[in-house]
C-alpha cells in the first residue's frame, strides 16, 4: 500500500452494511458513530431523530468556509443533489441515505459518501483549474489552511496552475527526512515525463508568496506544484485532484515508514550488538541438566 | 575495507589491549568505596595520559585509562545531516539501553558520539581481549549499518516519488 | 606436566598454599575464603571462610604455625586458626585503618604479619599475650598512594612495599616487645620501626603503578614489576642499583623468585615468563612457561553452532581463544613445590578462575643448556 487511499474505508464500509441489512430485510440498528479522517475532518453517521431508517453522514472541516469561497456548496449539489440535506448542528455538510429508498445504483452512491472530504477539496481546484483553461489570469489566489498551521495556495496562470503547500516537520529529523524525500520528487521527472514539476524550499516560502503572511520557520517546508494544461484537462483533472490533494499525507506516511523502518533496524543491530558483547562471557561449562524423570542429560557439544 | 580503516582499527585495537590491563582497586578517598577512577578523579596518580586516535578530523577514538576503568569514546562518521540524524538516533537509542549493555556509558563525552566505560568488574566477568573484539565489532559495524540505513532511506524515498508522479 | 584446575567461572582474587601442599585457600572475588582438600585431581571443598563483608584481597598461609591470615575491603583481617575439629575459627585484628586492606603477608618466622592499605599505610600486627590480642602499629611516611604489594625480608624485619604512588620503599618493621635487635644488613644497620631503609624513585623513565615486589633468597637483590611492563632489580650490594627491562609483555602483576638469579614473572599478558640474572646484574628473558599452541575448536555440531548463532551471533564456528592456558588476567603467583632458592613447581592464579601449576623442572623447559 503504498498509495494512500482517498475514500473514507469506514465510512464506505459501514453503510454497505446497513443497506445489505435493510435488503436482506434485517432490523434496522440504530447507529451513531464519528470517523476522523486526515486534516482534523470529522464523519458523523448517525439517525434523523431516532429514525432508524435515516442514516446521515455529515462531515466537518476546519476550513469550509474557505472552501466554499471556491464554491464548494455549488460542487457539492451537483455531486450529491437530492441527497443534500440540511447541514447537522457543529457540521459542514449532511447527506442523507434513506434505507426505506435505496437508490438503484447504490454501490456508487456509498462510493461518493466515502468521497465526500475529496470532494469538499475538490471545489477549490475545480475552480482555478477552470480559470487556467479560459486564461483567466487576475484572480486571487485561493489560501485554504488545510491544518493548523499549514496551509495551501492554488494559484492560476493561463498556462499552469500552481498549488503550493506548507507544511509543517515535527522536529528536526523530521525536516532532514523530508529533504531527503523532496530532493527524489524534485528529480521525479526522470521516472514520469507526464508528471508536474515539483519544487521545494525549506524554511522560505517560494518568491511568489514572499509578499503574503506564509510563515518563515525552520520546521515548515514549502512544496510547489505547477500543474499543465495536461494535469487540469476535463478528462485528467479528477485523477489530477485526487493525487494532489492527499500529496501531504503520503508525504507524511512515508517519513513516519522510514522512521519505522530505522527503529527496527536499530533493534536489531542493537540485539545483534548484545550478542556478540555475550561472546565475551565465559560459557558455563557445566552443561548436564536433568530431564524430567530425573536422568542427568548431558548436551554432546 | 577501505585502506585508512584497517590500520586505524588495528592501532585501536593494540591501544585497547594495553590499555584495556585493569585491576580490583578500592577507593582511597571515600571509605568502603570502589568507584571507577576514570570517572571520579580524585587520585591522578591513578590516572594514565589519555589517547586519541584519529582517522580523519571526523573519525576519531578516545581512550582515558585509569587503574580501575577505561572509558573509549568514539566520534562516528557523519558526512551529511542524514547521517548526522541517523547516528544521533542509533546513539541515543543504544543509550536508552545502557542498562543490558553494561559497559556502556549512559551519556558519551562531549565531543563524541558514545561512550563505553569498562571496569574492572567487567574484565573479571568477561574475557577482556574478546571486549577488545567487541569494541573493534562495535566500530567495523556502526559506520556500515549507518551508511545502509542512509541507501535504505534514500531508495524508499526515490520509490516513493517515483510511484507519486507516475500516476499524473 | 602443566596441572590445570578450574574452581568455576569466577575469577580468583588470590591462592595459598598450606605448609604441605594439600590444601589451598582462594577468594572467589568475593567475601569468603574457600579451602579446597586435594584428592588426587578433585579438590573438595572442606571449609568456608565467611567473616569479610566486602571482597577479600589477601590471603597468606603461614606453614609453620598454621593460621591463614585474609584482609579484605572492608577494613579489616582476620587470623584464622584451626580447632580440633578442624574447623577454621576467626580472630578480628584491628588494623586501625580506615580505607581496605589491600595486601597481607606473613613474616618468615610467623610472629608478625604485614598488611597494605588505601588508608597510604602498612600495619604491623603482632599478637600481645599480656592481653591476648593482635595489635597493629603503623608505617605512615612517606607513603603517598595506596599499597599495593609486600614483600618480608627473610630477617623477619625488613619490609618491602610497594605503591600506586609508583615507588618501591624498603621499610623496618622491627617491634622491640617481640624480638632481638636485628643484625645489620646490605639494606642499612640501623632499624627503628618505621625507618625507611631505601626508597626507589623511578626517574627520567615512564613510570608505573607498582604491582608485585619480591625479595630475592638471600636478601640482598629485590624485584619488582609495575604497569609500565617493566620488570626492575635493585642490588643493595651494588650500591642500590636498579635494573629495568622494559618487556614486549602487557603489565606483570605478581613476581616470586624461584631461585637467587631467576625470576617468574605474570599478569595481563596471561603467561607466566620466565628472567635470569647474570653476573653483571643484567636481566634477560628466558622462557615462556607457556607454550600452548593455538587451540582447535572441538569438531562441527548442529547444536554447537545454532547455540553460539543464537547466543552470540557468530556464523562461523570458531571461537577466539588467546595461545595460552589462562584466559585472563593472573593475579597471583605462588611456590608450589620447593623455596625461593630452588623452587620446582609455582602456581598461578587468574581472573578466568583456573589454578595452573606450572614446573619449572629444567627438563620440562628444556633448559638444561641454559643453567638457571
Amino acid at each position: 500500500m503504498i498509495l494512500l487511499e482517498i475514500n473514507n474505508r469506514v465510512v464506505e464500509e459501514t453503510l454497505t452494511v446497513k443497506i445489505k441489512n435493510a435488503q436482506a430485510k434485517l432490523k434496522n440498528e440504530s447507529i451513531d458513530i464519528t470517523v476522523a479522517d486526515f486534516d482534523g475532518v470529522l464523519y458523523h453517521i448517525s439517525n434523523i431523530n431516532g429514525d432508524k431508517t435515516k442514516i446521515r453522514t455529515s462531515i466537518s472541516l476546519k476550513f469550509y468556509k474557505q472552501l466554499q469561497e471556491h464554491g464548494a456548496d455549488e460542487l457539492l449539489k451537483r455531486e450529491y443533489g437530492p441527497y443534500l440535506v440540511a447541514p447537522e448542528p457543529g457540521y459542514n455538510v449532511s447527506v442523507l441515505l434513506d434505507l426505506e429508498n435505496i437508490p438503484e445504483n447504490w454501490q456508487e452512491y456509498v462510493k461518493k459518501l466515502g468521497l465526500l472530504k475529496r470532494n469538499c477539496f475538490a471545489s477549490v481546484f475545480e475552480k482555478y483549474f477552470d480559470f487556467q483553461e479560459r486564461g483567466d489570469e487576475g484572480q486571487k489566489r485561493a489560501v485554504i489552511p488545510y491544518r493548523d498551521d499549514e496551509t495551501m495556495y492554488v494559484e492560476a496562470k493561463s498556462d499552469r496552475v500552481t498549488v503550493v503547500f506548507s507544511t509543517r516537520f515535527r522536529d528536526e529529523d523530521d525536516v532532514v527526512i523530508g529533504k531527503v524525500f523532496m530532493q527524489e520528487f524534485r528529480e521525479g521527472l526522470r521516472a514520469s515525463h507526464t508528471a508536474p514539476p515539483v519544487l521545494f524550499s525549506h524554511r522560505e516560502p517560494p518568491i511568489e508568496l514572499r509578499d503574503t503572511n506564509a510563515t518563515v520557520d525552520n520546521n515548515v517546508g514549502y512544496v510547489t506544484f505547477v500543474l499543465f494544461p495536461r494535469h487540469t484537462a476535463r478528462n485528467t483533472r479528477d485523477n489530477t485532484i485526487n493525487l494532489i490533494h492527499m500529496f501531504r499525507h503520503y508525504l507524511h506516511y512515508h517519513i513516519k515508514c522510514s522512521k519505522a523502518y530505522i527503529h527496527s533496524r536499530m533493534r536489531a543491530k542493537t540485539s545483534d550488538f548484545l550478542k556478540v558483547l555475550n561472546r565475551a562471557r565465559p560459557e558455563n561449562k557445566s552443561t548436564d541438566k536433568k530431564t524430567i524423570s530425573g536422568r542427568t542429560f548431558i548436551r554432546r557439544d | 575495507m577501505s585502506a585508512t580503516l584497517k590500520p586505524y582499527l588495528t592501532a585501536v585495537r593494540h591501544t585497547l589491549t594495553a590499555a584495556m590491563c585493569l585491576e580490583n582497586f578500592c577507593s582511597q578517598v571515600v571509605e568502603r568505596h570502589n568507584k571507577p577512577e576514570v570517572e571520579v578523579r580524585t587520585s591522578k596518580e591513578l590516572l594514565l595520559t589519555p589517547v586519541v586516535i584519529s582517522r580523519n578530523e571526523k573519525e576519531k577514538v578516545l581512550i582515558e585509562s585509569s587503574i580501575n576503568s577505561i572509558r573509549i569514546s568514539i566520534a562516528v562518521k557523519q558526512a551529511d545531516e542524514i547521517e548526522k540524524i541517523l547516528c544521533k538516533k542509533f546513539m541515543r537509542f543504544m543509550m536508552m539501553r545502557a542498562e543490558n549493555f553494561i559497559v556502556l556509558r549512559r551519556k558519551p563525552i562531549e565531543g563524541y558520539d558514545i561512550s563505553f566505560l569498562i571496569t574492572n568488574f567487567h574484565t573479571e566477568q568477561m574475557y577482556k581481549h574478546k571486549l577488545v573484539d567487541f569494541v573493534i565489532h562495535f566500530m567495523e559495524e556502526i559506520d556500515k549499518e549507518i551508511s545502509e540505513m542512509k541507501l535504505a532511506m534514500n531508495a524508499r524515498a526515490r520509490i516513493v516519488s517515483e510511484e507519486f508522479l507516475k500516476h499524473f | 606436566m602443566t596441572e590445570q584446575h578450574r574452581f568455576g567461572n569466577n575469577p580468583i582474587t588470590c591462592h595459598a598454599w598450606n605448609a604441605d601442599k594439600t590444601h589451598v585457600a582462594l577468594s572467589p572475588n568475593n567475601n569468603e575464603v574457600h579451602i579446597y582438600q586435594r584428592n588426587g585431581a578433585d579438590w573438595k571443598q572442606v571449609d568456608t571462610l565467611n567473616q569479610h563483608d566486602l571482597r577479600v584481597m589477601g590471603i597468606d598461609w603461614a606453614p609453620k604455625t598454621n593460621r591463614i591470615v585474609t584482609s579484605s575491603a572492608d577494613r579489616n583481617a582476620y587470623v584464622w586458626s584451626q580447632d580440633k575439629d578442624g574447623k577454621w575459627k576467626p580472630t578480628l585484628v584491628l588494623l586501625r585503618i580506615n580505607r581496605a586492606a589491600t595486601c597481607v603477608k606473613w613474616s618468615p618466622e610467623e610472629n608478625k604479619f604485614a598488611a597494605g592499605s588505601g588508608a597510604r599505610l602498612i600495619s604491623i600486627c603482632y599478637f600481645e599475650k599480656e592481653n591476648d590480642w593482635w595489635v597493629s602499629k603503623h608505617i605512615k611516611k612517606p607513603i603517598r598512594s595506596t599499597i599495593t604489594c609486600l614483600d618480608w625480608h627473610p630477617n623477619n624485619c625488613l619490609l618491602a612495599a610497594g605503591s600506586s604512588d609508583f615507588k618501591v620503599r624498603i621499610f623496618s618493621s622491627y617491634i622491640k616487645d617481640i624480638e632481638d635487635v636485628p643484625k645489620a644488613t646490605q639494606w642499612g644497620a640501623k632499624m627503628p620501626l618505621g625507618q625507611l631503609m631505601t626508597e626507589f624513585v623511578n626517574q627520567n623513565a615512564p613510570v608505573g603503578w607498582v604491582h608485585d615486589v619480591s625479595f630475592s633468597p638471600d636478601g640482598n637483590k629485590i624485584c619488582w614489576v609495575s604497569h609500565d611492563s617493566s620488570i626492575n632489580v635493585a642490588d643493595a650490594t651494588k650500591g642500590n642499583g636498579v635494573y629495568r627491562l622494559r618487556t614486549e609483555f602487557l603489565p606483570f602483576l605478581s613476581c616470586t623468585w624461584v631461585t637467587n638469579n631467576s625470576i617468574v614473572a605474570a599478569g595481563h599478558s596471561c603467561i607466566p615468563v620466565l628472567y635470569t640474572l647474570d653476573k653483571d646484574g643484567q636481566m634477560n628473558f628466558l622462557a615462556k612457561l607457556d607454550t600452548s599452541a593455538k587451540k582447535e575448536s572441538g569438531g562441527l555440531s548442529a547444536m554447537k553452532m545454532f547455540h553460539s548463532l543464537d547466543k552470540q551471533a557468530r556464523i562461523e564456528i570458531s571461537d577466539t581463544n588467546l595461545d595460552s592456558i589462562h584466559q585472563n588476567q593472573i593475579t597471583c603467583l605462588r611456590i608450589y613445590e620447593g623455596t625461593k632458592e630452588k623452587a620446582t613447581k609455582i602456581s598461578s592464579s587468574g581472573a578466568d578462575g583456573l589454578l595452573v601449576i606450572w614446573n619449572l623442572n629444567a627438563s620440562s623447559l628444556s633448559l638444561e643448556n641454559l643453567k638457571i
